[in-house]
């Protein structure tokens, strides 16, 4: 699956309720992008074509703001998000490897590339998640899961990929665990 | 004994929630239907959760780390007196003060903390209960003045805990005299030191607390219009604020006439967007003006002109945090606490190779060493201490040599780093320092909001010289020209964040040169991190061929045959030197080198 058909469908009428809810002058933008992404998971260039056309919020501003924080994607996003945190505690703590381990299991390999090729989940770096003491952390979707070693990264993946029914493209790990019982009871034999 | 008389707690702070509070929470529910279950927010012992605080029909409180399923059943067959004390839980306990546990809280000074794990966040009255909204209404209900309440916090001598430790009565004087019609307040929840949580504990944890510290210092400056700016990445901070805003303005503390008062005050939650350089006050202005958040050239300052072009304040959360108590016990109370160039406490996020990590609130002038061991039990590794990092991205390292260091700004800023919004990153010998320079030099260049040229170029460049030294192609002249850079970029930068920049190379190149140079002159990397100096070798006499290195291995580069250990080998040309091995192997024979 490309990531084309991750695009998402944008509803007008709910983008037109955030400009009329929240605002339509300048102090309105992060907020307005907020609501989208967290709607899309992303900044579909239809929504924000219509920030531009029903608000007070020119093309440069609006651009210029999502192009500026971090926060806001631009491109579209796996049906799972995960925030791999890159603070400085996890950073010390051995955070790329979880980045290793995730892209390994979701056969990430192209270092442009952030979603599986299937479309399940998304990588993502973020800064510190506040929760130093229990580095490194990540962030699945809303939950936050510490304490992590680069296996424990892969073990926590493929949990909830069984929680929510998604294929792991890069998990050969249940086609060589057969082949590793098989070879124990040889042994055993 | 039945399970009526038990109160049970459980931290539900964020790190309580990852480690799976809320799982325990539905199982104590489950099974002792009868106690009273609360829960609280964090409650500093992040290195221990999930906690849980049980206090019995005789009054003592029981901590206990840790906790996990089957703990749930072992805690409450304990208090049924069903069971043994289930000691590898317990942490502290009222009537067993010898436990490792109660050190870790008998040595803080909890004043900014007094009450995060301790009420429930979400309940107005448990904020109440414990002397909650009192400095609010002995303002107004006894005629203090914006000036007396000036004053007080003028005598208590706290200095703003956001980083640059700037007097917080001197700034409010400046907003006090300033001329406009609406002035604003803004709490700084910006949190941006990757590496820190003490406010998103406290915001978490003691929202009330937060937003009377507003109230006072919005009735101290005249401010009418108040915004809290909170980090994107801090929802249950969000969540918590909004409530208290919600129950505070239903209870009279918020709004028009506050207590009957004609003091107004009305509140926003702003959420920040992921910009570092935005807890910066005058680039935090522009963030909720809406705009990219670019510094502003000061003068004007924001105390005269600031958000929307009207005199505005802008505080810490930590700073926020301390005003109740000051006005509650009066500035003299505070400042008897602390050093003559640090008066009161500061809130710590101790973090990285350390036993006991968490949230700690110490009097100023306690010295790193205390702070580290008495507190934090040391070395979590089997390996010694190194150094700390103060500060994050503006701040530097601080060798164990000088942990004799007292916490206070002055001796801080004497070794270089600084006292910074409290993140401390502890190390120990298997952290590399030059990597640690590069990480920071990544951020910064990163996060330069580029509109002056020093901060934006001169990041990049010495970024550009960490990678090279990093990679082992450094040269002694790199680390000479490294040294120039900083300088420039530390008198040149415009805002904070590019004067600060250079602050972690300088503090590394003074205290491990000496790494720098291995890197270049041996290509070696001592503590065995950089990846471009590093090899991994299987030691055949160790290994059992077990496989497991050869599954996790991200590029296959790991052959070998099942149990045949003397088979193993990893592929040089391919391994990419990310480690996996090393972790996953069960009988420790990968070599780094
Ligand atoms: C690059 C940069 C980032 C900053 N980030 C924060 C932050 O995240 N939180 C904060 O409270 N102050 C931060 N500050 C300091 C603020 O500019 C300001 O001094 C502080 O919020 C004032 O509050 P205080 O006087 O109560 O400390 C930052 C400063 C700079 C230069
Ligand atoms: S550094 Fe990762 S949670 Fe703070």
């Amino acid at each position: 699956m490309s990531n084309q058909t991750l695009e998402a469908t944008v509803d007008p009428e709910l983008v037109n309720k955030w400009i009329e809810e929240i605002g339509s002058g300048v102090p309105a933008a992060v907020p307005l992008l907020q609501a989208i992404q967290g709607e899309y998971g992303y900044l579909p260039r239809d929504a924000m074509d219509l920030i531009i056309a029903n608000s007070d919020i020119n093309a440069s501003q609006l651009f210029g703001v999502a192009t500026f924080y971090a926060q806001f994607r631009m491109r579209p996003v796996g049906r799972h998000l995960v925030k791999v945190c890159h603070g400085t505690a996890c950073h010390v703590r051995g955070a790329d490897r979880l980045n290793t381990s995730l892209n390994h299991i979701l056969n990430i390999t192209d270092e442009e590339e952030d979603t599986a090729s299937n479309g399940s989940y998304t990588v993502e770096d973020v800064a510190c998640v506040g929760c130093c003491s229990i580095a490194p952390a990540l962030v699945i979707d809303d939950d936050i899961i510490g304490n992590l070693s680069g296996a424990d990264a892969q073990r926590v993946l493929k949990k909830h990929a069984k929680g929510c029914k998604e294929d792991l493209p890069g998990d050969t790990s249940k086609k060589k665990k057969a082949a590793q019982e098989n070879s124990n009871e040889e042994a055993r034999s | 004994m039945s399970d009526s008389k038990l109160e049970i707690i459980v931290g539900e702070g964020t790190c309580g929630r990852a480690s799976g509070s809320t799982e325990i929470m539905g199982l104590f529910k489950k099974n002792a239907p009868d106690a009273t279950i609360r829960t609280v927010g964090c409650v500093g012992m992040c290195h221990a959760e999930v906690m849980v605080e049980v206090i019995d029909g005789d009054g003592n409180s029981h901590m206990y780390g840790n906790v996990d399923k089957k703990g749930v059943t072992k805690i409450l067959k304990f208090h049924r007196g069903e069971d043994e004390k289930p000691e590898d839980m317990l942490l502290s306990a009222t009537d067993d003060p010898e436990l490792e546990g109660g050190q870790y809280l008998t040595k803080q000074t909890r004043l900014a903390l007094r009450n995060v794990g301790t009420i429930d966040p979400t309940d107005m009255e448990q904020y109440k209960a414990r002397g909650g909204y009192s400095a609010i209404e002995k303002i107004i209900q006894t005629g203090m003045t914006p000036e007396d309440v000036i004053e007080q916090v003028k005598i208590s001598g706290i200095r703003g805990r956001g980083g640059a430790g700037f007097p917080t009565a001197t700034k409010w004087t400046f907003a006090r005299g300033a001329e406009g019609d609406k002035k604003y307040l803004i709490c700084n929840g910006d949190e941006g030191d990757p590496g820190a949580f003490m406010d998103r504990s406290l915001l978490e944890g003691d929202p009330h607390n937060i937003l009377e510290g507003m109230l006072i210092a919005a009735y101290a400056i005249g401010a009418s219009g108040g915004y809290a700016y909170i980090r994107a990445e801090y929802p249950l901070a969000v969540k918590n604020f909004d409530m208290a805003i919600q129950d505070a303005t239903a209870a009279g503390y918020l709004g028009d006439n506050i207590l009957g008062s004609n003091f107004c005050f009305d509140l926003k939650i702003k959420q920040g967007a992921g910009a570092f350089v935005c807890g910066e006050e005058t680039a935090l202005i522009a963030s909720v003006e809406g705009e990219r958040g670019m510094p502003r050239i000061r003068p004007p300052f924001p105390a005269i002109k600031g958000l929307f072009g009207k005199p505005t304040i802008i505080n810490n959360v930590e700073t926020l945090s301390n005003l109740p108590w000051i006005i509650d016990n009066g500035g003299a109370a505070y400042q008897a606490i602390g050093t003559e160039d640090s008066r009161g406490t500061k809130v710590f996020a101790l973090a990285g190779t350390i036993k006991r990590g968490g949230l700690v609130e110490i009097p100023m002038g306690m010295t790193l060493h205390e702070m580290l061991y008495d507190i934090g039990g040391g070395s979590s590794t089997d390996k010694p201490l190194k150094a700390v990092q103060l500060g994050g991205p503006s701040g530097g390292c601080v060798p164990a040599s000088l942990f004799d260091t007292k916490i206070e700004y002055a001796s801080i800023n004497a070794t270089g780093a600084i006292m910074g919004s409290g993140g401390i990153v502890v190390m120990d010998e298997k952290s590399c320092m030059v990597d640690l320079a590069k990480f920071f030099l990544d951020f910064t260049q990163i996060e330069s909001c580029g509109k002056c040229t020093f901060c934006r170029i001169g990041t990049l460049r010495m970024k550009e010289i960490l990678t090279k030294i990093c990679d082992g192609e450094g040269t002694m002249e790199d680390i000479d020209t490294l040294e120039e850079l900083a300088e420039g970029v530390k008198q040149a930068s415009l805002c904070g964040l590019g004067q600060t920049a250079p602050n972690p190379v300088l503090t590394t190149l003074k205290y491990f040169r000496e790494e720098y140079e291995a890197h270049v002159k041996e290509q070696r990397c001592p503590a065995g991190v950089c990846k471009g100096l590093i090899s991994h070798t299987i030691i055949n006499e160790g290994c059992n061929g077990c496989s497991i290195c050869e599954r996790y291995c991200p590029v296959d580069c790991i052959t070998g045959e099942k149990k045949k250990g003397e088979t193993w080998v990893i592929d040089q040309d391919v391994c990419i030197n990310c480690g996996m091995c090393v972790e996953v192997c069960n009988s420790d024979c990968i070599l780094v080198e």
